[in-house]
């Protein structure tokens, strides 16, 4: 069945849609303007949402960590075992893991020179994860290295590497991009014994379940650690980090750009109105005569509102249709640069921008036929035919 | 009884200061099966006097009335409803919709009653004007005449009492105008309808069963 034959039972929309085909060019342009406004709406709102997803993933697994340090206040350089040991008490059912850091030149057998941070750990598993190899519970000899120095440097699984005059092999390759840890240089991750002659721990990092189990260790280690003096100043013993502000700065930076981003797209859905409110009170006008004689012939004035506001329906519906599809082309893309898996898109959390880019299509088309159409239908027809 | 009947209706337009009066206290009826034609000088009043028998303008005096109703004082919504069921207007430019094949012009002012389906007729009507092989023709694919044939069977399509006609040869030449007043001629009879027509064109008056000549707004 013909979509003609379709609307043959429906003749508000029969009628607009025969009309709207008599002056294709115009009905095009009008409708431009309404796939810009939704371009505009629904690619921006995804854009909003990607970049969003892309922060998120980036700060990763950082948002359930918590990170100590030396405090301003402490007597010693570093985190002593006996700190670390109150950590765990006071931390418990939590990953506390200790560690040493140092930074190191490792060299290819070709004399290729890289610069890497170098931690002294033990539980290497709870922050590491390998593309190759392995990520061991208790790391007691051999180590870890970023699997991009390891490629750049031509190091595979049990090469040796030598640090502080002790040869090593590899025995897992990091995964990349985990995080913004190590600011873009490789990671060498050895045993604590390779720096046993250090006194104290650099850092200390916890590991908890999500973001919110963090937030709510660090205030009590805050609590536990840096007391308040007599003078109202704050001991500070460790300083202890946590990311959920970072994560809370982001969301409302996040959600002021998708706003922003918003009102651009509904600025030019505006815009798109007025030239479909332009374009409809031309055709009507044209149309004079034929409405006219559509309301001499006996055709009620709610029959001609319906006929035109259906008409405005269609131009919002084409125009809404076309950008929809655009904005997902430019979605696919989007998600597949910047989160990796284009079919994000799908997810309602983005996809809804194509459903309100739709509405508001239709929504906008129809409220800005609605003057053209009351005009239309009111005129008195013999005024109409004589003019 | 007279299907239409206006009695003592006074037209008057306002522009300006100046007050126009089109018509001045006009009587006409029409019966079913007659033809009545229309003339008088340009701007006698003959349009504005044939918008009233088409309930198209309401009298600023006076009285309408079809089929024995008083409709003088009817809204714009009930005008519209009795010409829907009522009346049928054929027009000097025909008017057709220029998107629409001739069947679907016929059909036109049945188009939003989806309760009946007029389509039969529609074809019907196109068969007896001569058009049978012009049903899927949209009007600029038809000649003058032709396009003048469609608008005759679209103000039949409703099965009207009356059909109005304002100059419906004006546009056409001597012959074609001649085929299209012998068309009304038998439509007339064959619907048994009042036909009121209103022309320059003097082969119309010797189709007219009665005409009335209208000077400065009077019938004479
Ligand atoms: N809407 C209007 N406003 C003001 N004056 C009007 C209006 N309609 C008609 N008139 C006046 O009423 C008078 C009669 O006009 P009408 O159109 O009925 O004449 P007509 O006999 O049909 O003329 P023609 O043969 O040229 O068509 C004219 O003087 C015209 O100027
Ligand atoms: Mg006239």
């Amino acid at each position: 069945m013909g979509i003609t034959e379709l609307l043959w039972r429906f003749p508000s929309a029969q009628m607009a849609w025969r009309n709207l085909g008599r002056n294709r060019i115009r009905t095009a342009l009008a409708s431009l303007g309404i796939v810009i406004g939704v371009i505009s709406i629904a690619s921006l709102g995804i854009t909003g949402v990607a970049i969003q997803q892309q922060a998120t993933s980036d700060l990763g697994s950082l948002t359930n960590e918590v990170t100590i340090t030396s405090g301003e206040d402490s007597s010693t350089a570093g985190v002593t075992a006996d700190q670390v040991d109150e950590v765990r008490n006071v931390a418990s059912n939590v990953d506390v893991v200790p560690q040493y850091s140092d930074a190191t030149t490792i060299s290819s057998r070709n004399g290729q020179e890289e610069n890497v941070s170098v931690i002294g750990l033990t539980q290497a598993n709870v922050l590491y994860d390998v593309s190759a190899g392995e990520s061991p519970e208790r790391l007691q000899s051999g180590v870890l290295l970023t699997d991009s120095t390891a490629n750049q440097l031509g190091i595979e699984i049990g090469d040796p590497i030598e640090y502080n005059g002790q040869m090593y092999r590899v025995r897992g390759l990091i995964e990349s991009d985990q995080g913004f840890g190590g600011g873009g240089r490789g990671q060498l991750v050895v045993p604590e014994s390779a720096l046993s002659d250090r006194d104290n721990y650099d850092s200390v990092t916890i590991v908890t379940e999500d973001g919110d189990a963090a937030t709510e260790i660090a205030a009590i280690l805050r609590d536990h650690f840096n007391e308040e003096t007599h003078n109202g100043e704050v001991d500070e013993e460790l300083s202890i980090t946590d990311y959920s502000d970072v994560q809370e700065n982001i969301n409302s930076f996040m959600n002021t750009l998708r706003l922003a981003l918003l009102g651009i797209g509904s600025i030019s859905l505006v815009v798109a109105s007025v030239a479909i409110l332009n374009v409809m009170l031309m055709s009507t006008i044209e149309r004079r005569g034929e409405i006219g004689v559509l309301r001499a012939v006996g055709i009620r004035r709610g029959e001609v509102l319906r006929m035109i506001l259906t008409e405005a329906a269609f131009l919002g519906a084409i125009g809404g249709l076309a950008g929809v599809l655009i904005s997902l082309v430019i979605g696919l893309a989007l998600f597949r640069v910047l989160a990796g898996d284009a079919m994000v898109v799908f997810e309602w959390e983005s996809a809804r921008y194509l459903v309100y880019g739709f509405l508001f299509a239709i929504g906008a088309s129809v409220v800005s036929g609605l003057y053209p159409a009351w005009k239309a239908a009111n005129d008195r027809p013999v005024e109409a035919l004589r003019g | 009884m007279s299907v239409i009947a206006l009695t003592d209706v006074v037209k008057r337009y306002q522009t300006g200061h100046e007050t126009v009066e089109a018509l001045k206290d006009v009587d006409f009826r029409a019966e079913r099966g007659e033809m009545v034609t229309i003339i008088g000088p340009s701007g006698s009043g003959k349009s504005t006097l044939l918008n009233m028998i088409g309930l198209l303008d309401t009298p600023t005096e006076g009285q309408i009335r079809l089929d024995g109703r008083d409709v003088t004082d009817f809204t714009e919504d009930e005008l519209t409803e009795e010409r829907r069921s009522e009346i049928g207007f054929v027009f000097q430019d025909f008017h057709l919709l220029p998107m629409l094949t001739a069947t679907e012009n016929v059909e036109l002012p049945t188009m939003w009653d989806t309760s009946v389906d007029r389509h039969d007729r529609a074809v019907d009507l196109l068969h007896r004007v001569g058009l049978g092989d012009r049903l899927d023709h949209r009007p600029d694919q038809l000649s003058g005449g032709q396009r003048q044939r469609v608008a005759i069977a679209r103000a039949l399509i409703n099965e009207p009492d009356i059909l109005l006609a304002d100059e419906p040869t004006g546009n056409l030449d001597q012959d074609t105008g001649r085929t299209i007043l012998e068309e009304l001629t038998r439509l007339k009879e064959d619907e048994n309808i009042a036909i009121v027509s209103v022309t320059h064109d003097e082969q119309m008056i010797g189709y007219a069963d009665r005409v009335v000549r209208l000077i400065d707004g009077e019938i004479q």
